[in-house]
């Protein structure tokens, strides 16, 4: 995006979140709430702590990391909307991996659970991107069917076969060597190391998007797969791997989940964490920039409207009326950016021509 | 004197970033054949759809029938009698040409089912009172492009237009099936009083059928004039601003004398996207040095020839041999890497990414050459900004910049790029189809200036037009193609376009002997 473009861009977000948050200000009044109140504690819960802030940090690294998932994909042209059953297999094989290497030196270990975390949601991207780009097999509808078979398959073997033996634990695998897990980052938050590999991935996948010839040649594939294939590109190839990348991705997410927070896999690992990256990425138009930053504002808002609702008494279900209406109006941004500038050069114009006639 | 039905008065059309009609004011009259005639991006499709109110223009004013049009939309403009054709055809395949010509405006049995019956007397009754002859029961997905056409005109009367626009029509007709529109123009226009403006590139067709001609250059317009009191030549520089001597190509003897082959074609088979055949059995030998010319009625398979040549298309049967390598199990990046460019017949389709960048579309291709990128792997943005705008300037694309998407150009300067990008590889072997469709007279002097000199630099040149000028001023040697095979091959300079005509539509030696 040139220069130019991402600065309106960038205030056309800022309108349609201050626009979006009157009305949720509307919302509030007209249920007897304070609005003022409660979008000070939105804003407390979400930075006023270290904990918060360590919460909001960690939450927004899932966002951004699975939001940056979609938009690999989607360079390419590819729709993945499975990337929460890659999310599950990537947490159950580096969580099994985890049981499994414990006593060795975590210096080998843990990469090792990287890789298996990564070949495990990769792999399963992989077999949507081939029905797609060999048989014209619609992804949407592989990877969603795709999700429902991991997430129910990794929930048998955490309930059955790969069941763990330790006391107290009535669902799960057995937990991983406490010597792999991330340490934590800020006391009682959910923030830990994982963070640091969340930046390096972050940067890894701009530079592909937005630096690379791959990039470059994703996205002529995405836009016109017909024109990438006669300008020599491999596109088949090209769809294959950004799919194989965006499943990598997801893979890790699970595996963060597990190695930071849960010590095990567990069937509630992730509460739609791909959906919620989704939509940040589609918000941000699939812009690695956009996506950044939008996800730090999401998991602001994830952190703070859940503090909200402890503190002010504003029910769960207005946080998320409100929470909805904000993607809402951020949606519509882009529609909304074209209007406004429509009319603008439209007034320019009778403007210039009317002092044309005069002259 | 016949009163003006058509006024435009100071009109202008900003669009962003580009001013795509100035303060145009002229007068169609009642009764009369106008041309409008300019280059791409002149303007003139923008102000016929001002007229259809599919345009709002910024400033000005349009008067139809003594009445200022208020609202600018469609709808309203046919019930003020305005009918449009465009270049691209609006017409439902599967439906029969009855439906087509009463669809949204069905005569209906009992309130609310459509009764075909009425439907097809209907229009019997407008193909009989216009002499528009098309048999109104059959598909539109079974009948040529020629009767299509009919079809969308015959659209425009049921509504009761009697102001008829028509968007380049003969830029997909042969030239018998052109002649054929031309006396219907011609009839409706004595017995049924109706306005025809008819926007065109061509300026013998001008000189044909219209009564009088406006010429539009950048936006505004250059002058109106009675079509008996110009000739080509005037009309075409006051196109460009320029004199403009068409026929006069730099053509000389190929640097490389060794006539080599430089593509072989052994019997091939090729298939259509629905598999059926559209190649049944083509064996040629492309020369270094020459353009071999392929002429035919659209349809024939030629399109599916250069498909087949550059691996955009599996060859069923037979083989093709560049520089002696077999390119049947080859992707079209490998066929490009033996060192062939292809400008395919439809730009938006094939040739570009519309909504990528002029500068993404210049280098497509190329992205991994060392001049471009660091270990294949970093885009130099900088060293690729420059040269494309090094192209922009070398093959006079005019728009925005190189920064604009390419889809925001008009069809003649996204032709350039094309072209540029694809001349600019240096390849010894070219495959063009359609290079000038929907191109303007300059820039249609600049490609074909482009291609003889590839041509005298020794490259093989196959070429697909349409336009039979085209491939007549071009060609060293000629080919007719009919229904997936070659029906003659002939010296232009020995041949009269009406033979080759014959040959196009199935004319065989023997059956002429």
């Amino acid at each position: 995006m040139k220069k130019k473009n991402m600065l309106e861009y960038l205030l056309a977000l800022l309108i349609s979140v201050v626009l979006a948050m009157a009305v949720g200000a509307l919302i509030m009044l007209a249920t007897g709430h304070d609005p003022l109140e409660g979008y000070v504690l939105m804003f407390q819960g979400a930075f006023a702590t270290q904990r918060a802030l360590g919460n909001t940090l960690a939450k927004a690294a899932t966002l951004c990391l699975t939001g940056l998932a979609t938009a690999v994909a989607a360079q390419a042209g590819i729709f993945n909307v499975g990337g929460e059953g890659q999310l599950y297999l990537g947490a159950m094989a580096s969580a099994v991996l985890g049981a499994k290497l414990a006593g060795m030196s975590p210096w080998i270990a843990v990469p090792l659970c990287l890789l298996a975390a990564m070949a495990a949601g990769g792999l399963y991207a992989w077999i949507p991107g081939v029905l797609k780009v060999k048989m014209k097999v619609d992804e949407v509808i592989t990877t969603i069917l795709l999700n429902t078979a991991a997430i129910y398959f990794c929930s048998y073997l955490a309930n059955g076969p790969l069941k763990t033996m330790e006391r107290g634990i009535s669902s799960g695998t057995d937990s991983v060597d406490p010597a792999f897990m991330f340490d934590k980052l800020i006391r009682r938050s959910n923030l830990t190391e994982s963070l640091f590999l969340t930046i390096i991935i972050t940067v890894f996948i701009w530079y592909l998007m937005k630096k690379s010839t791959t990039g470059f040649q994703m996205k002529l594939t995405g836009q016109n797969g017909r024109f990438a294939r006669y300008s020599g590109i491999k596109s088949d190839r090209l769809a294959l791997l950004s799919m194989v990348i965006s499943g990598a991705i997801c893979g890790l997410v699970g595996m963060f989940e597990v190695f930071g927070l849960h010590k095990r896999f567990i069937v509630t690992v992730s509460n739609e964490f791909y959906f919620d990256g989704m939509l940040v990425a589609m918000i941000a138009r699939y812009n690695p920039v956009g996506i950044i930053l939008m996800s730090l504002f999401f998991g602001a808002m994830k952190i703070g409207g859940a503090a909200m609702e402890l503190n002010a008494e504003i029910p769960s279900t207005l946080v998320v009326i409100i929470q909805s209406i904000i993607i809402f109006f951020m949606a519509a941004e882009g529609g909304v950016t074209t209007l406004l500038k429509e009319r603008i050069s439209r007034r320019r114009t009778a403007a210039t021509l009317q002092k044309g006639d005069q002259a | 004197m016949s009163e003006n039905i058509v006024s435009f008065r100071h009109v202008s059309m900003q669009f962003p970033g580009v001013l795509a009609n100035d303060d145009v004011s002229f007068d169609i009259r009642k009764g009369e054949v106008f041309a409008l005639v300019g280059e791409n991006g002149a303007g003139k499709s923008t102000l016929m759809n001002i007229l259809y109110g599919m345009n709002t223009p910024t400033g000005g004013q349009v008067i139809i029938k003594g009445k200022t049009v208020e609202r600018f939309d469609p709808s309203q403009a046919i019930a003020m009698g305005v009918g449009m054709v465009h270049q691209h055809f609006m017409l439902v395949p599967s439906f029969t040409v009855a439906q087509n010509v009463t669809l949204g405006r069905e005569p209906r049995k009992w309130g609310f089912v459509s009764d075909l019956k009425k439907a097809n007397a209907i229009v019997d009754g407008l193909v009989e009172e216009y002499g528009l002859t098309v048999n109104t029961r059959d598909r539109v997905q079974d009948i040529s492009v020629g009767l299509q056409q009919r079809v969308e005109i015959l659209k425009t009367l049921h509504r009761g237009a009697d102001i008829l626009i028509l968007d380049e029509p003969t830029a997909v007709l042969t030239p018998q099936e052109t002649e054929e529109l031309f006396s219907v123009i011609r009839r409706i226009v004595r017995e049924k009083h109706m306005t025809i403006i008819i926007i065109t590139h061509k300026l013998y067709e001008v000189m044909a059928i219209s009564d009088r001609v406006g010429v539009m250059r950048s936006g505004k317009l250059v002058g109106v004039e009675n079509t008996c009191d110009v000739n080509e030549r005037i009309l075409a520089s006051m196109m460009v601003g320029r004199d403009v001597l068409l026929g006069e190509l730099d053509r000389h003897d190929p640097e490389v004398m060794d006539n080599d082959v430089a593509v072989t074609l052994d019997h091939i088979q090729v298939t259509d996207d629905r598999g059926l055949p559209a190649i049944r059995d083509i064996s040629l030998e492309l020369h270094r040095g020459e353009i071999l010319g392929i002429a035919g009625i659209e349809g024939n398979g030629q399109s599916q020839l250069i498909e087949a040549i550059t691996a955009m298309r599996p060859l069923r049967g037979g083989d093709i041999r560049i520089g002696g390598v077999s390119i049947r199990k080859m992707t079209p990046g490998q066929v490009r890497a033996l060192g062939v460019a292809h400008v395919p017949e439809e730009r938006l389709k094939t040739g570009v990414s519309a909504p990528a960048d002029v500068t993404d579309n210049l280098i497509a291709g190329r992205e991994k050459e060392k001049r471009f990128s660091l270990f294949r792997t970093h885009m130099k943005r900088k060293a690729v900004r420059q040269y494309a705008e090094e192209l922009f300037e070398q093959y006079d694309i005019r728009g925005a910049g190189v920064d604009v998407p390419v889809g925001s150009l008009s069809g003649g300067n996204m032709q350039k790029v094309v072209v540029a990008r694809e001349f600019s590889f240096n390849t010894p072997v070219l495959m063009i189809s359609q290079p000038t469709r929907g191109v303007d007279i300059g820039a249609m002097e600049a490609i074909h200036q482009f291609i003889i000199d590839k041509r005298n630099a020794g490259c093989a040149i196959l070429l697909i037009s349409a336009d039979l000028d085209e491939l007549f001023r071009l060609s060293d040697r000629l080919m007719t193609i009919y229904e997936g095979r070659i029906t003659g091959e002939f010296t232009p300079s020995t041949i009269e376009k009406t033979e080759i005509s014959y040959y196009m539509t199935g004319g065989s030696k023997e059956a002429q002997a």
